[in-house]
């Protein structure tokens, strides 16, 4: 059983609150306002009536009460790291435990995320599974940008639509899965094409783009605001069993009509006419969303001036530098 | 003589319908050379599709000559969403 701290703070009197961790542990994040016992062997660990385990990131003590049955155990999400977040900044940030644990995440890169705005240009087959993995990433609000209905066609590789959905906006469907995965965050959604008159304005306070469109026109036009307003953007497109991925304009590097200048919009297919599977658009627009992460919480390993060749057939990718 | 491999990659893959080939060129055939053999091996299949070109993992925006053992991508544009 897991208990997260916010839940625990109002409950602290209800349990014996059992430290698992080691001296220096300890001493770098004191669980400060909980009064424990420290545990250095089994007899602590099963007092009688109920209890809650703290060990450092909260996946120990899980584990550890689920292997060794202990009785009326809970597991403090997130850990003493959860918990002194929580007692320092009053802010909760346990659900996302699984990935503050991680060093290049931590607390602070959890924190840049909450603060972040991303906006998602197309909610088709790339824009599902970005929109969805941003979400449950932990962004704090996303911006969906698509004028386009629910279509039956559409079931079998967009994975916020269902059979309910069809006829209906895309972007009212998606947000309503959106919500669902995470009340907290905020989705905005503008029921327009993005054309050159509004595109400035939708895309202005926005922190990324995600270009999740599947046309030649759009794609140049959304690079053209992304250099004007120095945003970066998060290109990805889909061909049959393959994709591209590329982050581009930032501080100056290539943008999409430097990759592909003087494209006119003849002979490249789109997923209506060279057809596609699911799993294509999940494996892309993830890429796209892990590189939309690694860019706001600042990791420096990325594909900014790279573009991401990726064919799911053979499974080759190439990683060219722009 | 120079010897270099091309990947082959979405609508090039298609057209030629293999991941990989290798070709045997006279010395100083230029990436731009290199790109009419492909479109003639192709017939038509590329003829409205634009590729842009890396060589060794570089994005080329210039015409370059090639060398022995380069490898070489064509990028073709896709938009597929």
């Amino acid at each position: 059983m897991i208990i997260t701290p916010e839940i625990l703070n109002k409950q602290k009197n209800d349990f014996t609150i059992i430290d698992i961790r080691s001296d220096e542990e300890r001493q770098n994040f004191p669980l400060l306002g909980l009064d424990t016992i420290l545990s250095s062997n089994d007899k602590s660990i099963n007092v009688a009536g109920k209890k809650v385990l703290v060990c450092q990131f909260g996946i120990v003590t899980e584990g550890m009460i689920i292997e060794e049955k202990i009785n009326n155990a809970f597991s403090l999400l997130g850990g003493a790291q959860a918990w002194v977040e929580y007692y320092n900044e009053n802010e909760d940030l346990s659900r996302w435990a699984r990935q503050t644990v991680l060093p290049e995440i931590g607390i602070e890169g959890q924190k840049k995320l909450l603060n972040s705005q991303v906006s998602i240009i197309g909610m088709g087959g790339l824009g599902c599974p970005v929109a969805q993995s941003l979400v449950m990433a932990g962004i704090g609000k996303i911006k969906l940008i698509d004028n386009d209905f629910v279509s039956i066609s559409n079931l079998h590789r967009q994975p916020l639509y269902s059979f309910e959905d069809v006829n209906k906006k895309k972007i009212l469907a998606a947000k309503s899965k959106l919500k669902a995965l995470n009340p907290e965050v905020t989705i905005e959604t503008d029921d327009v094409f993005l054309n050159d008159k509004n595109g400035e304005e939708l895309l202005l306070k926005t922190d990324v783009i995600i270009d999740a469109t599947d046309n030649v026109k759009s794609r140049q036009r959304i690079d053209k605001i992304s250099k004007k307003l120095k945003i970066p953007t998060v290109y990805g497109a889909l061909f049959r069993f393959e994709g591209q991925v590329s982050i581009l304009n930032v501080n100056g590097s290539a943008g999409y009509n430097e990759l592909f200048p003087n494209l006119n919009n003849n002979g490249e297919d789109s997923c209506a006419d060279a057809g596609m599977l699911s799993m294509l658009p999940a494996i892309i627009g993830n890429i796209q969303a892990l590189e939309a992460i690694k860019l706001i919480v600042g990791i420096n390993k990325n594909l900014i001036g790279k573009l991401l060749m990726y064919d799911g057939m053979s499974h080759r990718t190439e990683v060219i530098e722009l | 003589m120079i010897n270099v491999k091309v990947k082959c990659f979405s609508q090039v893959k298609y057209a030629l319908g293999v991941d990989v080939l290798t070709f045997e060129l006279n010395e100083n055939t230029t990436s731009i050379d290199l790109e009419k053999i492909i479109r003639k091996k192709a017939g038509k299949k590329l003829n409205n599709v634009s590729l842009r070109i890396a060589i060794n993992l570089k994005y080329q925006k210039k015409e370059i000559t090639l060398q022995d053992g380069d490898e070489v991508v064509f990028i073709p544009p896709v938009q597929g969403g």
